[in-house]
This record gives C-alpha cells, structure tokens and sequence, in this order.
C-alpha cells in the first residue's frame, strides 16, 4: 500500500558533466517490492530482521489506530456542547486497567527484545570457514580485497552466492560505516581498530553499498556495488580486470578516484584540470616552477602536499599508498595522463 | 477572588488597566535586569522562538536541497562540493536542540508556569535565573559567531575524529555549548530548590501538579547529565587545538570514547526535552477535558522512573559501533524498560480525555497532535530497540524520522499547546483561535507529510546525511519535501497570529480556560507578586473542576 505512493514528475536535469557511477539497473535493487517498506531480501538474516521488522510494523499500525481510534471516538461523543458541560465520567483510578496496560505492553516488549537479540547474535558470529575479505575505507571511497587479492579493488567487490563473507575493516582517516541494506548488514568501520562484518548472498545481483556514518564532504559519495555473482563467474575472478592498454586502466583510476576534484575539459575544480597537464610546467605556490612528468605525478599521488601549484593554496588532497592506487597503477595513470595532452 | 490591589512601589499607572507584572514597571532596564520570572520566560519565549526561527530556515534548506538526487544548492561537481549542505544539517541540528529544544519548555513556560502552579512568589533564586537567561543568550551569540568564522559541518553530535581535523569553528561552537550547558544547569538547579523549599501550604509533592514532577525530573537530569556534556566538548576543544590524545587515534585516543561521553548526555537530553513536554500535555488534557488526571501518582513515578533510567541506555546510540554482545543486550533491554513508563503516560492521557467534557480549543489541538505523534515515535522506537532491526535502521532516514517525531512531533508541538495554553494568562490577550486551529491542523499534516516518506526510505535503506541519493528514492523526497513547507505555513501562520494577539488581540477573561490549579487561581495576567492572596491547597483532588459546572447550577 505504501508503495503506491505517488511519485511526482522528474525536473530535467542540466549537468554537463554528470557523475554517475551508481546506477543500479532494476529500481527494485534498492528500494524492493511487496509493501515497498523493505529493501530487496538478499542475504541469510533478511528473512529474521523482516520478521521481527513487520512484527513491529502491524503492533504499531495496531496501536496507532487504537489510539487515534479512541480519541476521535471520544472527542465526538463527549464534546462540550455547553459551558458548563462536567465530565461524563470522573474516573480517574482503575488499579485492573493500570495493571492490564502496564504488563500487556511489558510482556510485548520482551517478546521483541529477545527475537532482536537473538538475531543479533547471529549477526555477529561468523561461520569459520567465511571467505576472508579485506576492506579499507577512506574520504570517500571504499577499497576491497578479495581473498588471495594482492592489490584491491576500488569501489566495487564480487562474491558468491550462498558462501559466507567475512570481512574485516579499517579506516584511514576517520568513521565510516559499510552498509549493505540488501543484506541487512552494517558495521562502522574506525581509523586505529579492526571492525568485522559478515554475511551471506543468497540472491545474484547488484546492490548498493553505502556508508552509513557521516565522514565529512562527500560522505553520500561514498556509494560502492556488490555484486553477487555465481559460483561460475566468481571463478573467473572478475575482479582481476585491468584492461590491456595502461592508459585505459589509468581512466579507470581517474574515473573513481579523482573525478570528483580534477576535471578533463579544462575547467579548474577544487584541483587543478588533467587536460593538458602532462608535460605542463606549473608555476607552485613558492613561485618555484615544476615539469609535469613521471616524478611529479608519482609524489603528487603519495605525498601531495609536497609541491602546491599556485593559485590551490590550502587545498589538502588526501595521499594515495600503494593499497589504493600500486606503482604500476602510477604508470598508468601517467599514459592516461599523456592521452588528455590533446 | 478578590481584585488587584496595587502595591505601594507601583509607579505607574494605566487608565482602567489593572496593574499586572506586564504593566507595573516599563523601560529597557526593568526587563534587562529584571529578577521577576514571568518576564524572564518572556525574554526566554522570544529567544526560543527565534532560535526556532533560524533552525527552521536551515530545516528548508535542507529540504530544498534534497528535492532532486544530485541536490539543487550544492552539486558534487561544482568547486565548494557538498560541504553547505553538510554545514546546513549541522546548524539545523545544533539550533534547534542545544538552543530551542533544551531550553524553551523549562526557560519560557516551566519559568511562567511552575512559581504559579506552587502558589511562589517566584523561583528560589530569582538571579541565577537572570543569570541563565544571559548565559543562554551568550551561548547562542557565540554559536552565531562561529556560523560567521566557518559554519561547523560536523553534525550536531560532533563526532571524532572528523570533528578534530575540520575547521577551528568547532571549538567556538564547543565553547558555545559548554556555555548554553551551564545555562540549562542553572535552571535545573533552580527548578529542584524551587520545588523542594517554596511549594504553597497545604501542597504536598503529591498535591503538586503533574507539570510540576516532569519539570522536577527534568531539572534532575540537567543538573546531572549536562556537566559530562561540557566535560566532553572541552576535551574536543583541547584535541582540537593541543592533540591531547584523547579521542585522536593519530594519538592514541579513542574516538568511541568520545561516542559515550557524548551520548551519555545527549541520551538524558532527549528526555530532557520529551519530559517537560509530558508535563504540558498533562495539563492541558485536564484542563480542556475538565477531568483530573487519570493515574497521577502512577503518572508522577513514570516521569521519575523515565528520568532514572534514561541514564543508563545510552548505549543504543552505538549498536554498530562495535561493542561486546552482552553490552548490546544490556544496552537493548534497558531500552525496552524505559518503553513501559512511556507507553504508560500515553495510555493515560487518553483515559484522562475519555468521556471528559472535551472542548476541542487550540491548546487542545495541539494536545492531541502531540498524543498522535508521540505514539509514532514511541512505536517507531521499538524497531530501534530490538538489536536486530536496529543494524539495519541505523544511521537512515529512518531514525532521522523517529527522533523527529519525538523531538519536533512531539516536544516542539507540547511546546506550542503550552504556549497556547498559557497565552491569555501570560499576556492577558486571546490570539485568533480559529487561524490557532487551522496552523494545529496544518502542522499536523505537515509532520505526516514529511517523515512518513521518511520512514520508508529508511527503512528501505536511505542513509542520513546525505547531499545527494539514488534516483529511486526521489519521490519520497519531494513528497517530504512539500511536507516541510505545510509544516513551514502553519508555524509561520503561528507566529503572525500569536505576535498579532500581543499588539491588538482581544482582552483575555480571568481563568480564561477554566484551570483547577493555582497558575489559573490569580489574576490574568498576575501581578508583579503573583498572588494578593495566601494560597493554600487543602484538597488531594487538585484537578477539581466542579466550580464551573456548580457555578451556573446554583
């Protein structure tokens, strides 16, 4: 019922430069069907959360009516109809009724709190022989390693459907939270402690990944995909997928790494444009001047902060390690660098 | 009840105007300096109410923002990101807690309200009084000052260690929060020895009225729970500015630590503002019903025992967190205590209207709104509650709307059925009930409007705090977001009506709405020394209201 809500029409939208890496191809990966209430039910806890979810839900849809029920009853057969109109009752004790609508609600209540805490407990104990996955989280994006995974994948992972995962997590600057509504799973992910998080995919598809705890600019950026894949295209280790030419899996660091501060058409952003820059001499904010070449664009990625180029003062970019982006993804990106040189 | 009797010091004198404390001295100064705590919930009503005024404009602008997925003020492409919007939600939460919500039940309508309901001549300490006002004052001043410097974009809740590596802003409005903290401890403290030493003869606590115990409780928490506030936000100024290594873990610090300090305040606080607002509709279902209270004194112990327990749930803010199972289970079962007293009052208030004499008047609206939207967000707590569905609601619009419901639904509403309860004696003027009417009805409709898409994105999986979102969940958006400005017309048609009323509103009748307790006993609006009488309670029965109905049978 409450998916019949009406959506009203869509304002065109005019970015030129649109940045759409989250698209989800079915608008039911996200926001589900039946009631509309839940997301889609795609790992082993969904069905006890749901549960105890529209358990909640029909108490409180009971509740509210009988509340909202007895008012509106009584407002329309006591209404006071002249100025000195008493009280129709003036009851103001009743020790049954007292007793009956304190234990009623206590006996309710814990009911809830033990379904809740035994699906908790599940929750939080993972089956050993889960898949150990790694997952580091930084301003604003998500890398992952696969198990076996040497360097790690950004912004996306793969598993299979029906084998447990468990991953453990760290941040590199401050709170995150890995949230996968699909699977009913979220943990906050802290800078200097390791947290874990588990489940298990149980249908094939592509989910969003969001993180759940606020982390500063562009905190509602910070949206990764799952995709659950079977046992089949799981072996073909779909992750390992940098592309034959350098400069195109170059592009694919730019596209999720540094997108969202240097443009290629020219246009400054919060850093400078990569149209052009390779090759460039910049003048730094020093007024030192500088080639851009291999040795730049290397200590520019691990050390930014090292040589400003004027007219960027006080912008902080956050340093990329070698789990992020590895030295041959450096190469790379330097001969996607020299295709923007036009 | 015998008329006004001017008092010797009185120096001026209106034509046919009895004189009232509104009345009996005029000047900047006998309002800058005044001791009397009617003027002084006064001066607290106006700066509440503009408070409320700024938090509410961030609140639309947030709304506007989120109209579209890719937000229409601030673009991820676009060279200052996303951080205004981060910096909108921020100010919206900080205004309208630490500077409406907190203060504005306990400073503008418990300062009115509770010397008069205790037949006082005023609080026990009418300068710590003044004091709190001018505190509160500094506070917010403060807060502005560091919206000029670099408005904060952390969240009201400050979190580390994001809250130490953004801008020095954070430690003016630390600072502003340290201040307005030891404001709302004033008042507490003001509010226990007011209550303990100055109650009339003849009241015995349980002769007190039940606005009275919910401001008592109140006024317990404020004094206990807000010291560790201003503890936490110093040590967050400290890390800022000296590394102490507290709550940095570039230092050694735990930044969860700072998760239970803060939380171990900000816990208490939400009962801090839900408890006094409990109280308001305690008395204005009598009142309006023309029934005592149904189950006082089990009444009276809900708002102690919620008091007690808040203290130690503080934990539910933090179930993914990472803390032990056991605590999780501790942490989720002390939660669904402090449901039963809630769930308790609830049922009561609406056996207190059950075959009442229900006169359906603004304050009464308002009053039986907030039963309506308190009864959502005290349901949409036990999905919180229940560990469980909590991993999964939290952090999503989810919660954005329970805490909603409860905090402007709920305690905002209260507010307003209080002040519009106590109008006519504060002011000795009646407001335009109709048009009152109309912005009770509008703002009920707007708060359904505006968070029950929300509900359902969060449940769905929407994450609070974010600028932009899927596509997918557009529609709820701008249904919430058209919900945001029905909720922005009532309160604004609220404010012309109510500040109309003060300037050219009709001339309010003694007892204007027929109360039994004694804020309702003295003249409208009192005089300077609230009572030209003795008052003594000699009856249990406190809500008795036979001398309206007996009145016009003899």
């Amino acid at each position: 019922m409450l998916g019949l809500l009406p959506y009203l029409p869509l304002i065109p939208q005019g970015d030129p430069n649109p940045k759409q890496p989250h698209t989800f191809p079915d608008a039911r990966s996200v926001v589900g069907d039946g009631i509309g209430q839940m997301p889609p039910a795609a790992s082993t806890f969904a069905s006890d959360v749901d549960g105890l979810f529209y358990f909640c839900f029909w108490l409180s849809v009971f509740f509210f009516f009988l509340i909202a029920g007895l008012l509106v009853y009584t407002t329309i057969q006591n209404r006071r109809k002249h100025e000195s109109q008493a009280a129709a009752s003036s009851v103001t004790h009743n020790t049954a009724l007292e007793v009956v609508w304190t234990l009623i609600p206590t006996i309710i209540l814990m009911v809830i709190f033990a379904w809740g805490w035994k699906g908790n407990l599940e929750q939080s104990i993972a089956p050993g022989d889960a898949r150990q996955y790694r997952a580091t989280a930084s301003q604003w994006s998500w890398a992952f390693q696969h198990p076996g995974q040497k360097d790690s994948t950004l912004n996306e992972f793969w598993c299979e459907v029906g084998v447990p995962v468990k991953f453990t997590m760290s941040s590199k600057d401050v709170l995150h939270s890995f949230f996968v509504p699909a699977f009913r799973a979220k943990r906050d992910v802290l800078p200097g402690r390791y947290q874990t998080v588990w489940f298990t995919p149980t249908v094939e598809g592509d989910y969003p990944l969001f993180c759940a705890e606020y982390c500063g600019k562009d905190h509602s950026q910070m949206i990764s995909t799952v995709h659950v894949v079977s046992k089949e295209r799981f072996d073909e280790k779909p992750w390992n997928k940098r592309p034959e030419k350098d400069e195109d899996w170059g592009a694919q660091f730019y596209s999720s790494l540094c997108i969202a501060c240097h443009s290629i058409d020219g246009t400054p952003r919060v850093g400078p444009s990569f149209k052009g820059l390779w090759g460039k001499t910049e003048v730094l904010a020093d007024g030192s001047t500088v080639t851009v070449d291999r040795n730049y664009v290397h200590e520019s990625i691990r050390n930014p902060s090292a040589k400003i180029v004027k007219g960027f003062e006080g912008v902080v970019m956050t340093p990329y390690d070698e789990s992020m982006i590895p030295e041959e993804g450096i190469d790379a990106i330097c001969k996607y660098l020299e295709t923007l040189k036009d | 009840m015998t008329t006004n009797v001017p008092v010797a010091d009185v120096a001026v004198e209106t034509s046919n105007e009895p004189t009232n404390y509104l009345n009996c001295k005029r000047g900047f100064w006998s309002w800058a300096a005044t001791l009397d705590h009617k003027r002084i919930g006064i001066m607290y009503l106006v700066g509440v109410t503009l408070a409320f005024l700024v938090g509410g404009i961030f609140a639309l602008g947030i709304r506007i923002q989120l109209w579209s997925p890719e937000g229409v003020m601030f673009k991820a492409t676009s060279e200052d990101g996303l951080a205004g919007y981060n910096q909108m939600f921020t100010l919206h939460g900080a205004f309208m807690v630490f500077m409406f919500i907190i203060p504005a039940i306990p400073g503008a309508l418990a300062n009115f309200a509770l010397p008069l309901m205790l037949g006082a001549k005023d609080v026990a300490l009418p300068r710590l009084n003044l004091a709190s006002f001018y505190l509160w004052l500094t506070g917010t001043l403060l807060a502005c000052y560091s919206i000029i410097t670099g408005a904060v974009d952390t969240g009201w809740t400050f979190y580390t260690p994001y809250s130490i590596q953004t801008q020095q802003s954070v430690i003016s409005m630390g600072l502003a929060i340290f201040i307005l903290g030891f404001s709302s401890i004033f008042t507490g403290m003001n509010f226990i020895v007011t209550c303990h030493k100055l109650r009339a003869r003849g009241q015995t606590w349980f002769r007190m009225p039940l606005f009275c115990w919910a401001v008592y409780s109140t006024a317990i928490l404020q004094v206990l729970a807000t010291p560790v506030l201003g503890i936490t936000v110093l040590l967050l100024a400290f890390e800022h500015m000296y590394h102490i290594g507290i709550f940095d873990p570039a230092y050694g610090g735990d930044p969860v630590l700072f998760q239970h300090f803060f939380w171990f305040y900000s816990h208490p606080a939400v009962y801090i503002m839900i408890l006094p607002g409990m109280g308001v509709i305690s008395e204005v279902v009598s009142v309006h019903s023309r029934k005592p209270l149904f189950g006082y004194r089990l009444m009276a112990f809900s708002a102690i025992s919620i008091g007690v327990i808040s203290f130690i749930v503080w934990g539910h803010h933090m179930f993914t967190s990472g803390q032990s199972a056991f605590v999780m289970m501790a942490f989720s079962f002390l939660t669904f205590l402090v449901a039963i007293p809630t769930a308790i009052k609830e049922f009561s208030w609406v056996a207190t209207i059950w075959k009442g004499s229900i006169a359906l008047t603004a304050p009464m609206l308002y009053a039986m709104a907030f039963l309506i939207i308190f009864s959502i967000g005290g349901l949409t707590g036990i999905f919180l509650g229940a560990l469980s569905t909590d991993i999964h609601l939290h952090d999503t619009y989810f919660v954005v709307a329970h805490f909603h419901a409860v905090m402007m639904g709920s305690t905002a509403v209260a507010f307003f059925a209080g002040v519009h309860h106590w109008w006519p004696q504060i002011w000795g003027k009646m407001y335009n009930e109709t048009l009152a009417k109309i912005s009770a009805v509008l703002i009920l409709t707007g708060f359904m409007v505006t968070f029950l898409p929300q509900f359902m994105m969060g449940s769905q999986g929407m994450p609070r705090r974010y600028a932009t979102y899927l596509p997918e969940w557009e529609g709820y958006h701008k249904v919430s977001t058209v919900g945001a400005f029905i909720l922005g017309t009532g309160f604004a048609l609220m404010m012309g009506y109510l500040i109309h009323s003060i300037f050219a509103g009709k001339k309010a009748k003694q007892n204007y709405w027929g109360g039994a307790t004694l804020d309702w006993k003295t003249q409208t609006p009192p005089i300077h020394e609230n009572f030209d009488f003795d008052p003594v309670i000699e009856s249990d029965n406190i809500y008795d209201y036979s001398f309206l109905t007996e009145e016009k049978k003899a």
